[in-house]
C-alpha cells in the first residue's frame, strides 16, 4: 500500500514501550501534556490514496443483490475519516444455486473439472458436502466448520485474519487460502503435502489448532449420530453411511464445483470480446506477461488460464519470516486513523513465538525445498485478500511492491537464501504499470461469485440444538 | 439510596422479605457496585466469592471451574478455597452475573457458547452448577460469545461479542427467562439496519460487550469489544496481524429499556468495555474505558440525547496500558481502573464527573484484570485473568484473587490465593455471596456491626 505520507505528528511513537525505556522519537513531556486524546495533531495519521481500494478490509459492494466482502468492511480504518459499512447478520439470506451445472459447462477461461472416477459428481453429495461444510459441529467443542476461515462473502478466505486462528484460538502459522478453483489444484494446501480433495479434508478436521477432532472414527460417530445426517450419506453413496472415503467424496464434491471463470479477462482474452476490459487493463496484462514477468508462474494457456503453474517457489519471503530480525516496534493500528507502536519485548510477554515454517521442505525433507510456497491461482484474488502463506500483505498494491522489488533481498540475512527462485528479480515498473497492473487483475473475478455466495448463505449453519 | 428507585415492582414485593432476612441473620454491609439495579441486594460482610475459572490443559483437571472462596473474616476457612465446580471443558470462562432474584449465577463461556447456570441459594457456600444451557446459538440465531448476563426483572439479558458466520464483531443482545428459556435477540445496529436508531458519527459497526440499565432513564446502554477471532486468539500474533487489529469496537450504543430498541449509536473509538454507572439519585451518568486507547469516557444525556465525552487519560496512554475492569464506588466519588498489561490499579476522584483526577495507584500483580469491591468501598477483591490467549506468558503469568483493605488512603493486602499453586486456572470474574440473602444463618461468629437495612 502506497501512503500519501501526511505524517502530522509521532506521539504515539512510545506505545507499548515501558516507562523506562524511552525511544529518541518520543518527548515525555509530550505525553504529559494534557490533550484530547483524539486530537489529529498528537498522532501519526496516514491516509491511504484514493485508488487503493483492495485492502483485505473491504470495500465491499454488491451484485444481484448479493454482498461481496466482509460484512463488517474496514475499508479507509487507517483514516480518520473512516465511516463504518456494516450490514446485518440477518442480511446474510440466499438462494440455493444448480452448482452441478459446472461439469457439463465449465466457465469460459477454465478446461473441464477433473473428477476422480471413483467419485463422480452427483447434486446428492454436492448438497452433503455443503452442509458439512458449514457445519461448526464437525469440531471439537461444535464451534468450528471449515466456513469460520472460508467465508463465503470474503472470498471462500478471510478478510479479517492474516493467518487462520483455530479451535480454543490455537495459532495457525500461514492464512487460509481461498476454495475457489481448487478443483484445478495438483497440490493442496500451501505447502503441497495432500494430493486430493477427497484426502485433504481431515488435516483440518484433525488439526489440534483448526478444528481438533481427535480421530477419524470420532467425526465419523459424531456425524452417525446428528439426526439432521440420517439418510443423507445413504441417499448420496448408494446406501453407505459415513465413513472416512464418504466423508472425503461429500466435502470434495462441494469444494470441487467452486470454479469460478468467464470474467471479464476471460471473455476478452478468451471471448474475444473486445470491450469486455478496459485499455487500462489490456496495457496491464501486457505487463503482466511481458516486464512483471508475473506469467512465468501464474500461467496463461491457449485456450484456459488457471494463473498458476501448480509448482512450488521460493519468493524470499519464508525465507525472511524464518531467518531475518525482526524489528524492535511494529506500527499497529488501535482505533480508526490512530496508530501506535508495539515494541518486540512487549509482544512477546503477551504472545507465543511465532510457529517455525519451512515450507515444501517440511513435506520433502529435501534441504533445496526450503521455504517454497505453492503458486497460488490469481483467479479471484481482488476478492481474496490479504495475502501470501502467510497473509502479510494486506492489498495488491503491497504485493506488486514486492515483486517489483525483486521480493526479499537475500542481505537480509547472515547468509543468502540459496534457493529462492531465480525467476525473482527487480522488475522496474513505473507508478503508471503498476496501476495498469493491478487494474488488469482485478478482470480476474469470475462471473458467478454472486451466485455461489447466496448458494452458501442459503445453507443452514450447523450448530448444537436441543431440538431433537 | 432509595430503593423504589431502582426495585422494580415484582422485586419489591421481594424487599421486604430481604430486609426482613438481612435483620434476621447476619447483619452486613457490603455488596459488589457493579450490579443490576435490580438486583436484591446484600448488605454487610459477604461471606463468600464466587470466582469463574478459566480451566488450562495440563492444570489440575484442566477445565473451566467456579470456585467458591470463604471472605468471611470470621470464618476458620477464611481466605481458603472451599469448593469447585468444574463443568468440563475448556469454555473460555468469562462473566457471570446473578438472575435478579440472586439465587443463581449465569456464567459465560465465550469459545462454547455455553451458560453454566449455579444454584448459589441452596448452599451458599458451595455454587453448584444445576443446568447447562448449550443452545445459545442456535436459539439466538447465530449470536457466539455470551458474555455479559445481565439481570433485569424476572429476565436476564446477555451481550455476545461475535457471531457463527463470521466469527467477527457483529453481535446481539439475548433475552432469557430466569427459568432459562429464550425469549428473544435484539442485534446491534449496523448501517444497513439501524433499527430506527439515530447514528450520530461515522461508526455503527454492530459490535458488543457489556451491558448496564439505567431504569430512571429508561434506557440500557451496551459498548463493544471484539469478535471471537480476536478475543481468543494469541494476543502477541493479534498485535502483530494488521486486519485484526481493524476489528474492534468503536460504538456504544443507547437502548430503550422498555422496548429493547435501539435509540442511539454513538462514537467511541478504542473498544470501549466496561460499563459502570453511576448510584445517587439524580447522578444519571455512566463510566466507560477504552481498552485501546486508555480513556475514562463520561456518558450523559444533555437536552434528551447522549453524548459520549473522554474526560480523562489512563496512565500513559502511549503505553497501552490497557484498562480492562473498572468499578465504581457506591457513594460515586471513586473509579477504580485496572489496567492489564502493567498490572496495577489506579483510583480516580470522580466526585467532578466532567474532570477525573487520579488519586491513587498500586501495582497489584504482574496482571491484572477485574476488580469487586464491597459496597462500603472498604474490601477490594482482585483477579489477574483477561482472556486463556491474552494472559501473560511464563512467569509473567499470575493467576491469583486478593483482597486489599482499602482506608481511603492506603490499599493493605489481607490474603492471596494462587491459583497455579491450588491447580485451578486462571482467576476471571467474581461475585460475592452471603447466607443473608436467603434467610440463613452464617456459620460464623455473629458479627457486631449496627443493622443496616437493605442498600438497593
Amino acid at each position: 500500500m502506497r501512503y500519501s505520507g501526511v505524517k502530522i505528528s509521532l506521539l504515539l511513537s512510545l506505545c507499548f514501550y515501558s516507562s523506562y525505556g524511552l525511544s529518541k522519537d518520543n518527548d515525555v513531556r509530550e505525553q504529559e501534556k494534557p490533550r484530547d486524546f483524539y486530537n489529529s495533531e498528537h498522532f501519526t495519521i496516514q491516509a491511504p490514496e484514493a485508488e487503493d481500494s483492495s485492502s483485505a478490509s473491504g470495500n465491499a459492494y454488491i451484485i444481484d443483490g448479493v454482498r461481496i466482502g466482509a460484512g463488517d468492511d474496514k475499508a479507509g480504518y487507517e483514516t480518520t475519516g473512516y465511516q463504518t459499512n456494516s450490514v446485518a447478520i440477518s442480511a446474510r439470506q440466499g438462494t440455493k444455486a444448480d452448482l452441478i451445472r459446472v461439469i457439463e459447462n465449465p466457465p469460459l477461461g477454465l478446461p473441464k473439472i477433473p473428477v476422480p472416477v471413483n467419485n463422480p459428481l452427483t447434486v446428492e453429495k454436492i448438497d452433503l458436502g455443503r452442509k458439512l461444510f458449514f457445519d461448526r459441529r464437525l469440531s471439537l467443542n461444535d464451534t468450528f466448520s471449515c466456513a469460520m476461515c472460508h467465508i463465503p462473502e470474503q472470498g471462500f478466505t478471510s478478510h479479517e485474519l492474516e493467518k487462520a486462528v483455530g479451535f480454543e484460538g490455537r495459532s495457525n502459522r500461514r492464512n487460509a487460502p481461498t476454495i475457489y478453483n481448487t478443483a484445478y489444484l495438483e497440490r493442496l494446501f500451501h505447502d503441497a503435502r495432500e494430493t486430493t480433495l477427497e484426502n485433504q479434508i481431515w488435516g483440518p478436521l484433525l488439526a489440534r489448532n483448526e478444528m481438533a477432532m481427535t480421530s477419524m472414527g470420532q467425526v465419523i460417530q459424531k456425524v452417525k449420530d446428528m439426526p439432521d445426517y440420517a439418510g443423507l450419506f445413504e441417499a448420496a453413496f448408494d446406501g453407505k453411511g459415513p465413513n472416512i472415503v464418504t466423508m472425503g467424496k461429500a466435502l470434495a464434491s462441494y469444494q470441487r464445483v467452486l470454479v469460478s471463470g468467464n470474467s471479464a479477462f476471460d471473455r476478452w482474452y478468451f471471448g474475444k470480446e473486445a470491450n469486455a476490459i478496459s485499455e487500462k487493463a489490456i496495457r496491464g496484462f501486457n505487463v503482466f506477461k511481458g516486464k512483471g514477468q508475473c506469467v512465468s508462474c501464474h500461467s496463461v494457456g491457449q485456450k484456459t488460464a488457471l494463473f498458476t503453474d501448480n509448482m512450488m517457489h521460493n519468493t524470499g519471503l519464508g525465507f525472511k519470516r524464518s531467518m531475518g530480525k525482526e524489528p524492535d516496534k511494529e506500527r499497529m493500528l488501535i482505533a480508526p486513523g490512530t496508530y501506535a507502536y508495539v515494541l518486540k519485548s512487549k509482544k512477546a510477554l503477551v504472545g507465543h513465538p511465532p510457529i517455525p515454517d519451512v515450507g515444501f521442505y517440511e513435506v520433502t525433507q529435501d534441504p533445496d525445498d526450503r521455504w517454497k510456497y505453492r503458486t497460488p491461482s490469481l483467479r479471484n484474488v481482488a476478492l481474496t485478500a490479504p495475502y501470501m502463506h502467510d497473509g502479510s500483505m494486506l492489498n495488491l498494491g503491497d504485493v506488486i511492491a514486492f515483486y517489483n522489488e525483486g521480493g526479499m533481498l537475500k542481505n537480509e540475512s547472515n547468509f543468502p537464501n540459496v534457493t529462492q527462485s531465480p525467476l525473482i528479480q527487480p522488475l522496474g515498473l513505473t507508478e503508471g504499470e503498476i496501476d495498469d497492473l493491478m487494474t488488469f487483475m482485478k478482470t480476474l473475478n469470475g462471473d458467478n461469485i454472486a451466485e455461489v455466495i447466496s448458494d452458501a448463505f442459503a445453507t443452514p449453519v450447523g450448530d448444537t440444538t436441543n431440538e431433537h | 439510596m432509595n430503593i423504589k428507585k431502582f426495585i422494580s415492582k415484582p422485586l419489591a414485593v421481594l424487599a421486604p422479605f430481604v430486609a426482613a432476612s438481612v435483620l434476621a441473620t447476619n447483619p452486613v454491609m457490603a455488596d459488589e457496585t457493579c450490579m443490576s439495579p435490580y438486583m436484591v441486594k446484600i448488605v454487610g460482610q459477604e461471606d463468600f466469592v464466587y470466582v469463574w475459572t478459566l480451566g488450562v490443559e495440563g492444570l489440575g483437571d484442566g477445565q473451566d471451574k467456579m470456585v467458591t472462596v470463604d471472605v468471611n473474616p470470621k470464618s476458620e476457612h477464611y481466605g481458603k478455597v472451599i469448593n469447585s465446580e468444574s463443568v468440563g471443558g475448556r469454555n473460555e470462562a468469562h462473566h457471570s452475573g446473578f438472575t435478579d432474584d440472586r439465587k443463581y449465577l449465569w456464567a459465560g463461556g465465550l469459545d462454547s457458547n455455553k451458560i453454566f447456570i449455579f444454584d448459589v441459594h441452596t448452599d451458599p457456600a458451595k455454587a453448584t452448577l444445576v443446568k447447562t444451557i448449550d443452545d445459545f446459538v442456535s436459539k439466538s440465531g447465530g449470536v457466539v460469545g455470551p458474555h455479559t448476563t445481565y439481570a433485569l426483572p424476572g429476565r436476564m439479558i446477555i451481550t455476545g461479542l461475535s457471531n457463527n458466520q463470521d466469527h467477527g464483531g457483529r453481535t446481539a443482545l439475548v433475552e432469557y427467562t430466569n427459568s432459562g428459556e429464550y425469549i428473544s435477540t435484539y442485534w446491534m445496529p449496523t448501517d444497513d439496519n439501524l433499527q430506527g436508531a439515530h447514528k450520530g458519527g461515522q461508526f455503527a459497526d454492530g459490535y458488543g460487550y457489556d451491558i448496564r440499565a439505567l431504569p430512571s432513564k429508561n434506557v440500557m446502554l451496551t459498548s463493544s469489544f471484539t469478535g471471537w477471532s480476536n478475543y481468543m486468539m494469541d494476543f502477541g500474533a493479534m498485535l502483530g496481524d494488521a486486519e485484526a487489529m481493524k476489528r474492534f469496537g468503536n460504538t456504544m450504543v443507547i437502548w430503550d429499556l422498555h422496548t429493547r430498541k435501539p435509540k442511539q449509536v454513538l462514537d467511541v473509538p478504542g473498544a470501549p468495555l466496561e460499563i459502570r454507572c453511576a448510584w445517587k439519585p439524580g447522578n444519571d451518568y455512566c463510566f466507560s474505558t477504552t481498552a485501546l486507547t486508555s480513556q475514562i469516557v463520561l456518558l450523559e444525556e444533555e437536552n434528551d440525547v447522549w453524548k459520549a465525552t473522554n474526560v480523562a487519560d489512563i496512565g500513559v496512554p502511549a503505553n497501552i496500558p490497557l484498562p480492562v475492569d473498572i468499578s465504581i464506588q457506591s457513594d460515586d466519588a471513586l473509579l477504580w481502573v485496572n489496567t492489564f498489561l502493567d498490572g496495577k490499579t489506579r483510583a480516580f476522584d470522580i466526585t467532578d464527573p466532567h474532570n477525573p483526577k487520579q488519586v491513587y495507584e498500586k501495582q497489584i500483580g504482574n496482571q491484572v484484570n477485574m476488580v469487586s469491591s464491597s459496597w462500603d468501598g472498604k474490601r477490594l477483591y482482585y483477579t489477574t485473568s483477561l482472556l486463556g490467549n491474552w494472559d501473560k506468558k511464563a512467569q509473567d503469568n499470575d493467576q491469583f484473587i486478593k483482597l486489599y483493605h482499602w482506608d481511603g488512603k492506603e490499599m493493605t493486602e489481607q490474603f492471596a490465593i494462587d491459583f497455579h499453586a491450588e491447580k485451578l486456572g486462571r482467576a476471571h470474574q467474581m461475585r460475592f455471596g452471603a447466607y443473608s440473602l436467603y434467610g440463613k444463618q452464617a456459620k460464623v461468629e455473629q458479627a457486631k456491626s449496627p443493622i443496616v437495612a437493605m442498600s438497593k
